[in-house]
């Protein structure tokens, strides 16, 4: 081993003593900010990672989007592409809208989404989200409530509701009265995202088609990729065969807003976390020009014996790049122990401060979820290690200046 | 051999050697040329007061310091064409040093500091072991190659520094006041063993100091004063 790299070692980690109080504090420093770089971003990544999931089992990988609507002969069309094309496996057509529902006089305003159910099992596993009920009772006359909108209302399986559609509105510019459609509660779903469960209704296709008058035409076709497909592929090629006024997206563009600003705050909060890092390769830099200081002695000795002034510099640079590496190993597992119980962790929060259920409503999901990239994990190490090696170079530099004869000297 | 008249056949050789220090708006000339010449093997010692330039004119002949003029020969070499660099490089091979203070490496056990010299000439394998360990046994620390030099007297540590100093097989080792921090006894037994292993390795020893006791053990006694040197 190098003399440098071995007397840096031993200047960190002196054998028979113990570890020195600023190699301690230098490492502790870089490993917290490790482990909350890696916690924040496994989070953060945790969000999309479900976020993408509930997407693709709500809507599948790709959705087909009428810019208006899809009558019979368009709708056709469309059809012949989704079937021709090798990447997809199932595709189903849907309408959504919002209407009024009432139940014993309390009024709520969901999302709906109408389907054909038969259809629609082959692209989405909705069945898996269901708390109560089962999608086989759904048919013209009943619907599947989100159980957030369910216990606001107070409706339970069996009950009946009522809904208002917006053509009511229309009908009664011409002095037509619209009845509401009275419908069966067949059952409850919850996804674990707090927009979807608080207020969603799934009904069938022809249903929405009546309470909407659209007849049998379609807002657009829900798309399942055969596995391995690349969605973003898919999408360019259906896009290909597609009638005018109709556009294939995948499940990213189709919530592009909601994406980038995810995407945004991950990078606003990498990007500041960095700086606990800078901090903590600040107070390197900060202890090893202490250590420079102190040492200025056996600096000169090292000269005196035979050392270069790069070898001495490349003791320093060695320390901060050992410090880097054993902080970044202590902080990635640190931050990999606190994802494994952060459930635990979070309850516990929690629990002292705004309860369980406050927590679900202002985050939005019902456990805290957490996916760690590969790609993140080795953003973090190259930087941590590198910030840690360039808060060698300063005291690096200083005591390679140094003269042995003057250090020598030195009192 | 003369210190004044320099041998071709000298291990380490000055000539003329001049040095002066900025003192406030003055220049102190400390060596006015000083000559100097060391045989293989030889011992000798230089006394002065304090401020006569002892140590300067040591840092000089280690190389870790330029005079203003002079020449320095370190066996046939000119050293004193050598830049500072070219000089720490042939260090380590050609000379080992003793200071007062020891100056060991206090994260390193004494036998990790012996073996120091070796490691930064390139690699430490059985053989510098070996002789590492035998160094510590001749200075009389077999038992203590493990311990730290905090764990040392002042007189062991001065052991550690003069087997250190030996590691690498130099042909001069240059001790500055290696007596200054002990007391009288254990001052005593540190100048007789390194006497005794310099003689043993075959390195000539310059041992500068204030104990005219001391110098009279070495085979020259010289003495700087007013920036020359002259016989004790």
């Amino acid at each position: 081993m190098p003399w440098p790299i071995y007397l840096a070692f031993k200047q960190l980690f002196p054998s028979g003593r113990r570890v020195p109080f600023f190699t301690l504090i230098s490492v502790l420093g870089v490993a917290l900010g490790v482990a909350l770089m890696l916690v924040t971003m496994s989070v953060m990544g945790g969000f999309g990672h479900q976020i993408k999931k509930m997407i693709i089992d709500t809507q599948g990988e790709v959705q087909v989007r009428a810019r208006v609507l899809l009558d019979q002969p368009a709708a056709a069309t469309v059809e012949k592409a989704l079937a021709a094309s090798p990447a997809v496996e199932a595709y189903a057509p849907y309408a959504t809208g919002m209407v009024m529902l009432e139940y014993q006089s309390r009024p709520a305003f969901p999302a709906v989404q109408g389907f054909n159910y038969e259809q629609m099992k082959k692209v989405v596993p909705l069945g898996q989200y269901l708390t109560a009920g089962s999608l086989d009772n759904l048919d013209d006359d009943s619907v599947i409530l989100s159980s957030v909108l369910a216990s606001t209302l107070g409706v339970r399986m069996g009950d009946t509701v009522s809904l208002y559609s917006p053509l009511a509105l229309e009908r009664a510019k011409r002095n037509e009265l619209l009845l509401p459609r009275e419908v069966l509660v067949a059952g409850i779903f919850h996804v674990g995202h707090q927009q979807l469960d608080s207020s969603t209704v799934l009904c069938s296709l022809r249903l929405m088609q009546d309470l909407y008058g659209l007849e049998q035409r379609v807002h657009g076709y829900n798309v399942r990729l055969k596995p391995g497909a690349d969605e973003h592929a898919a999408a360019a090629a259906l896009n290909q065969n597609l009638p005018a006024g109709t556009r294939a997206l995948t499940w990213f563009e189709a919530n592009a807003d909601f994406q980038a600003v995810l995407s945004f705050e991950r990078n606003m909060i990498f990007f500041l976390l960095t700086f606990i890092i800078v901090v903590a390769a600040f107070s390197i830099t900060s202890s090893l020009l202490v250590t420079v200081v102190r040492k200025t002695r056996e600096i000169g000795l090292l000269g005196a014996m035979g050392g270069r002034a790069r070898h001495v510099a490349a003791c320093f640079c060695v320390q901060g790049l050992f410090i880097g590496l054993a902080g970044t190993a202590l902080g990635l597992a640190l931050g990999f122990a606190l994802l494994h119980f952060r459930d635990d962790l979070v309850g516990f929060i929690a629990r002292m401060t705004m309860g369980r259920e406050a927590f679900v409503k202002f985050y939005q999901f019902s456990a805290l979820p957490a996916h760690t990239a590969p790609k993140d994990v080795a953003l973090i190490i190259i930087f941590s290690v590198l910030a840690s090696t360039i808060a060698g170079l300063i005291p690096a530099w200083r005591a390679a200046r140094l003269q042995p004869v003057e250090a020598l000297r030195s009192e | 051999m003369s210190a004044l008249q320099p041998s071709s056949f000298s291990v380490l050789r000055a000539r003329g050697i001049a040095k002066t220090y900025p003192s406030g708006d003055r220049t102190l000339a400390v060596l006015t040329g000083v000559d100097f010449a060391l045989a293989a093997g030889e011992t000798v010692s230089v006394r002065g007061e304090s401020g006569s330039g002892k140590s300067t004119l040591l840092n000089i002949l280690a190389g870790l310091d330029r005079p203003d003029r002079g020449e320095l020969f370190w066996g046939t070499e000119a050293a004193h064409d050598l830049s500072l660099g070219e000089l720490t490089a042939r260090r380590s091979r050609f000379l080992g040093m003793v200071f007062q203070s020891y100056y060991l490496i206090p994260e390193l056990d004494a036998f990790a500091n012996v073996l120091l010299g070796a490691r930064m000439l390139g690699g430490v394998g059985a053989a510098e072991r070996a002789r590492a360990t035998a160094l510590l046994r001749r200075v009389g620390l077999a038992e203590r190659g493990h311990h730290l030099p905090a764990q040392l007297s002042g007189g062991e540590r001065q052991r550690v520094a003069v087997a250190r100093a030996l590691m690498n097989r130099p042909a001069v080792i240059l001790a500055d006041e290696p007596t200054g921090n002990l007391d009288e006894r254990t001052g005593d037994e540190v100048i007789g063993l390194l006497l005794e292993v310099c003689a043993e390795e075959k390195a000539a020893l310059v041992l500068v100091t204030h104990n005219p006791a001391h110098a009279k053990k070495t085979s020259r006694q010289l003495v700087l004063k007013n920036g020359q040197m002259g016989y004790g």
